[in-house]
């Protein structure tokens, strides 16, 4: 019903292609996230769907019927801008029912409509004010009124909290997230930072240079990330990644020595394919994820140079013999107290990229 | 209330960097007009000048020259002016499209007018628009007239000649303001707009107008100022002709002072009802402009 | 799809007759200057073959080089004296707010709309008392504070980042040196953009020169100009021609400080 299928989408922009073939399905009632760093197109591929660029080759269909050429308020979507775009010289109440004025909607029914819009969003006090009159926080749910008068098909977010401050985001994110339990739409949000995709989120694509990196939930791309991008953006902190060189492979298992570590080498299982002896891997190992020394498979000596006491968690960054960061995860609040730390990684926690950054299984 | 050190530099460097301005302004524009007030109730020619009271006044209502002149300035004010506006607002918004091609070239284009002097101008029509000129002759050739139009010899269309001649000249003044304005809206509202499915003229009437709406508020009032001065145009385009029907009160004004045997209280008086009408228009100007809503 | 197509293109067109019709005064200007005023009056497009004889009639009739020089002395200082005078006071306007000089400021904004038509009689009259008829200085005097670029300049100024003034002022700049060394440069696109208005006030000034300049080599170009149009039989080739000579230093003004132009006018309009 409020279904969304991109197939093989692209854009170019002149002799530029942004977005080089993307293909998506979106369920009803979901709420996806697209993130990924500036420049990757998820914004582009947003205004795509929403009529505001056009699409070179390709087809958009939302709700089974292909949209392509559909004039953007003809295609069941309502857009929520970053800069929230409320007309300045109306009131919160007239600004949430001007669609529903050129939509030839009677009055009772566009203030009816309004009514229970401003009821949802505990708007009622403010329905006579102007925009100017309203903090940040309230002209986002003024912007998000007026797309839900119109009842679309599709929600689109254009990364909605940016310019909202950190504490406010928070807020904003559960009353999202409260909305879209409400409202049980279909919900397309775009957001450079990787915490709201992964709090609001039933299902992320991750876009990196106009393709898409890897599609699935947040913990699926948290715990089982498809590629070395992936796996750097999502979680945060950083993932840390060493290099290493191929020693010996075979029988479903590979012996990999970590570059720069003293020699340090790392054995590893996997089901699926085996790099090749003579290969280059990088070993992604999460903060929280390294074990106490000599309880892992191999030990990383690391000097501590800054320790960050969170309270409950503290992160240590330290460096290795060469000097490069790693980042280690500890609930113990004194972890970072000595000046030297040892590591070690645990084998079936260390996730596996060939030099390609496709992730081996 | 104590005066810190701060404070009172604030205060000497506020007056200081005003005071030149202040004082010529204080010369040559609030001493003169006080004069003239006061000099619109003398009678008599050049220097010889005894107080007259409301003679002047009296000595307007029932000149014939100055009602022509009244009624002439107006005629171009009511006609220009909107005309003017509305032109300026189209093209800017119609350049205000980043995806149209050749935009900087319209744009300067369009302004170009503006670099000329009146005068210039004014020459240049005159030319333009004489019996068997390039604009009569284009007409001709495009079969929008039969017979050749009599531009400067006929009351009606020597004002024409006027009005378009202004409208040339100043449209893309007003345009440049409105494309300034334009450039500081966040282009997001209109994309709102579109997708809210409100269709191009209706954006157009209900956002882009009232958000332009200080701006269109300032270039009317400036536009009004200067149609209801109008002096260059006249003076060199037509003369005040034929027969007065392109006379305006500017004009009025300087016959009286400069060229007839000057009587310098009576072109006072006639100098005041200008600023009179300027005030009163633009004093309504505002109070259309101006929020009607009563704050809640 | 179609009618967005034939949207655009009407407004192609709306725009190109128009740009058309604003250029095409000009082209009849510069041809105008090479044909005989016969032609001219009876329109003809094509360029002929009189400049030279165009320009020797003018010569002849008119100390060009006194009379332009005094176009460029007037419009010169005015722009700089006014430049001076009504930018310090809009920066003084902006940055030292008090409640006086805002009563103050607001008093200028109706004096704005006082037409010269109404200043121009005792203008006059109090420049032939104080023996400066015929002068330089009576004309560029009472232009010098111009409300209107007070106004520009405040505004203006609101854009002007209050920390770079604190920082000046923690360095130990006293405030006409912030003005100088700090506000001056940062703001060089405004200037340059009421350069060119004022500039362009000044050298087209007709009005109130008009007035003041009795004696032939004081007049300015526009006056000339006037004086050749109003006479009886007009020789348009000629007058063509000296419009030609006077809107070119206008044109090259413009055609150099366009951008700075564009941009000083929307840091107005905030």
């Amino acid at each position: 019903m409020s279904s969304l299928k991109l197939k093989g989408v692209r854009k170019s922009f002149g002799t530029l292609e942004v977005i080089k073939g993307v293909d998506l399905d979106i369920n009803a009632r979901e709420f996806v996230v697209f993130v990924g760093p500036s420049g990757c197109g998820k914004s582009t591929l947003l205004r795509m769907i929403a009529g505001l660029e056009s699409t070179t080759s390709g087809d958009i269909e939302i709700g089974g019927t292909r949209v392509n050429e559909a004039d953007p308020s003809k295609r069941g979507i309502a857009m929520v801008f970053q800069s929230y775009a409320l007309y300045p010289h109306m009131t919160v109440r007239d600004n949430m029912g001007f669609a529903l004025r050129f939509a030839g909607k009677p009055k009772a029914e566009i203030a009816r409509q309004v009514g229970e819009a401003a009821r949802i969003l505990e708007l009622e006090p403010l329905l006579d004010r102007l925009p100017k009159e309203l903090s940040g926080g309230q002209r986002q749910r003024v912007a998000i009124g007026r797309a839900i008068v119109r009842h679309p098909e599709v929600f689109l977010f254009d990364e909605p909290l940016s310019n909202l401050d950190a504490e406010l985001r928070v807020h904003m994110r559960i009353e999202l997230a409260r909305l879209h339990r409400e409202l049980k739409t279909t919900m397309i949000y775009v957001t450079h930072d990787q915490v709201e995709a992964m709090t609001l989120a039933d299902k992320i694509v991750v876009m990196r240079k106009g393709e898409v990196a890897q599609v699935g939930t947040p913990l699926q791309l948290y715990d089982d990330p498809d590629n070395l991008f992936v796996a750097g953006f999502i979680g945060s902190p950083r993932m840390n990644f060493f290099q290493g060189e191929v020693l010996e492979s075979g029988n479903g298992a590979f012996v990999a020595q970590l570059v720069n570590q003293g020699g340090v080498r790392l054995t590893r299982s996997l089901s699926g394919r085996l790099p090749a002896k003579g290969d280059k891997v990088t070993i992604g190992v999460r903060p929280e994820h390294f074990a106490d020394a000599g309880t892992g498979t191999a030990d990383i000596a690391l000097k501590v140079d800054v320790a960050e006491h969170l309270g409950s968690t503290t992160y240590i960054y330290a460096n290795t013999a060469a000097g490069e960061q790693v980042i280690v995860e500890r609930e113990d609040r004194h972890a970072g107290d000595a000046d030297t730390l040892t590591v070690a990684i645990p084998a079936d926690k260390a996730l596996v990229f060939d030099s390609a950054g496709n992730r081996l299984r | 209330m104590a005066q810190t050190r701060l404070d009172r530099s604030e205060q000497i460097n506020g007056w200081a960097f005003v005071m030149p301005a202040l004082v010529l302004l204080g010369i040559f524009m609030i001493y003169p007009i006080i004069w003239s007030l006061w000099m619109s109730f003398q009678v008599g020619r050049g220097a010889n000048f005894s107080f007259g009271g409301l003679a002047n006044i009296q000595r307007l209502a029932n000149d014939g020259l100055f009602v022509q002149a009244l009624t002439n300035t107006f005629i171009f004010f009511i006609i220009q002016v909107p005309i003017m506006i509305v032109l300026a607002l189209l093209f800017a918004v119609a350049l205000n499209d980043s995806t149209l091609k050749f935009r900087g070239l319209f744009r300067t284009l369009l302004f170009l007018p503006c670099v000329t002097s009146l005068i210039a101008y004014s020459s240049l029509f005159k030319s333009m628009f004489s019996n068997d000129g390039i604009i009569n002759q284009a007409l001709l050739t495009l079969h929008i007239i039969g017979a050749p139009i009599p531009w400067l010899s006929d009351p009606f269309w020597a004002k024409v000649v006027i009005i378009v001649a202004i409208t040339w000249r100043w449209t893309g003044y007003n345009m440049i303001f409105y494309l300034a304005a334009l450039q500081n809206v966040d282009k997001s509202i209109y994309e709102a707009a579109r997708i809210d499915g409100v269709p191009a003229w209706a954006r157009f009437t209900s956002i882009t107008i009232p958000m332009l709406k200080p701006v269109i508020l300032f270039t009317t009032i400036l536009s009004t100022i200067g149609t209801l001065q109008l002096f260059d145009e006249v003076n060199n385009i037509t003369q005040g002709n034929p027969a007065n029907a392109t006379l305006t009160l500017s004009l009025y004004i300087y016959n009286l002072t400069f060229r007839m045997m000057p009587s310098f209280g009576y072109s006072a008086t006639v100098s005041w009802v200008i600023v009179l009408i300027v005030a009163v228009l633009s004093f309504i100007q505002f109070m259309i402009a101006r929020d009607r809503r009563r704050p809640s | 799809m179609s009618f967005a197509l034939l949207r655009r293109g009407g407004v192609y067109l709306f725009l190109s007759v128009a740009a058309f019709l604003s250029v095409f005064p000009f082209y009849w200007m510069a041809v105008g200057a090479t044909n005989k005023s016969i032609d001219i009056t009876t329109g003809q497009l094509s360029p002929g073959s009189n400049l030279v004889a165009n320009f020797q009639s003018l010569a002849a009739q008119v100390d060009l080089v006194r009379i332009f020089g005094n176009s460029f002395l007037l419009a010169i200082v005015s722009t700089i004296l006014t430049l001076a005078v009504s930018s310090i006071a809009g920066y003084g306007f902006e940055i030292f707010r008090s409640r006086v000089r805002e009563r103050v400021f607001q008093l200028l904004l109706l004096l704005l709309s006082i037409p010269f038509a109404a200043l121009m009689v005792p203008l006059f009259v109090m420049i032939s008392r104080a023996s400066l008829t015929n002068t330089f200085t009576a004309v560029i005097l009472p232009t010098i504070a111009s409300i209107f670029i007070i106004f520009y300049f405040r505004q203006a100024t609101k854009a002007f980042p209050g920390e770079l003034r604190d920082a000046a002022r923690v360095d130990g700049l006293k405030e006409w040196q912030i003005f100088l060394f700090v506000y001056l440069p940062t703001m060089r696109s405004t200037y340059a953009a009421a350069t060119i208005i004022v500039f362009m006030n000044a050298w087209n000034n007709y009005l109130w020169p008009l007035i003041v300049l009795q004696t032939p080599e004081n007049k300015t170009i526009t006056l000339v100009i006037s004086a050749l149009t109003a006479a009886y039989a007009p020789d348009f080739g000629v007058i063509l021609l000296a419009t030609v000579m006077a809107t070119l230093p206008t044109l090259v003004i413009f055609f150099v400080l366009q951008r700075q132009f564009v941009q000083g006018m929307l840091g107005a309009v905030k």
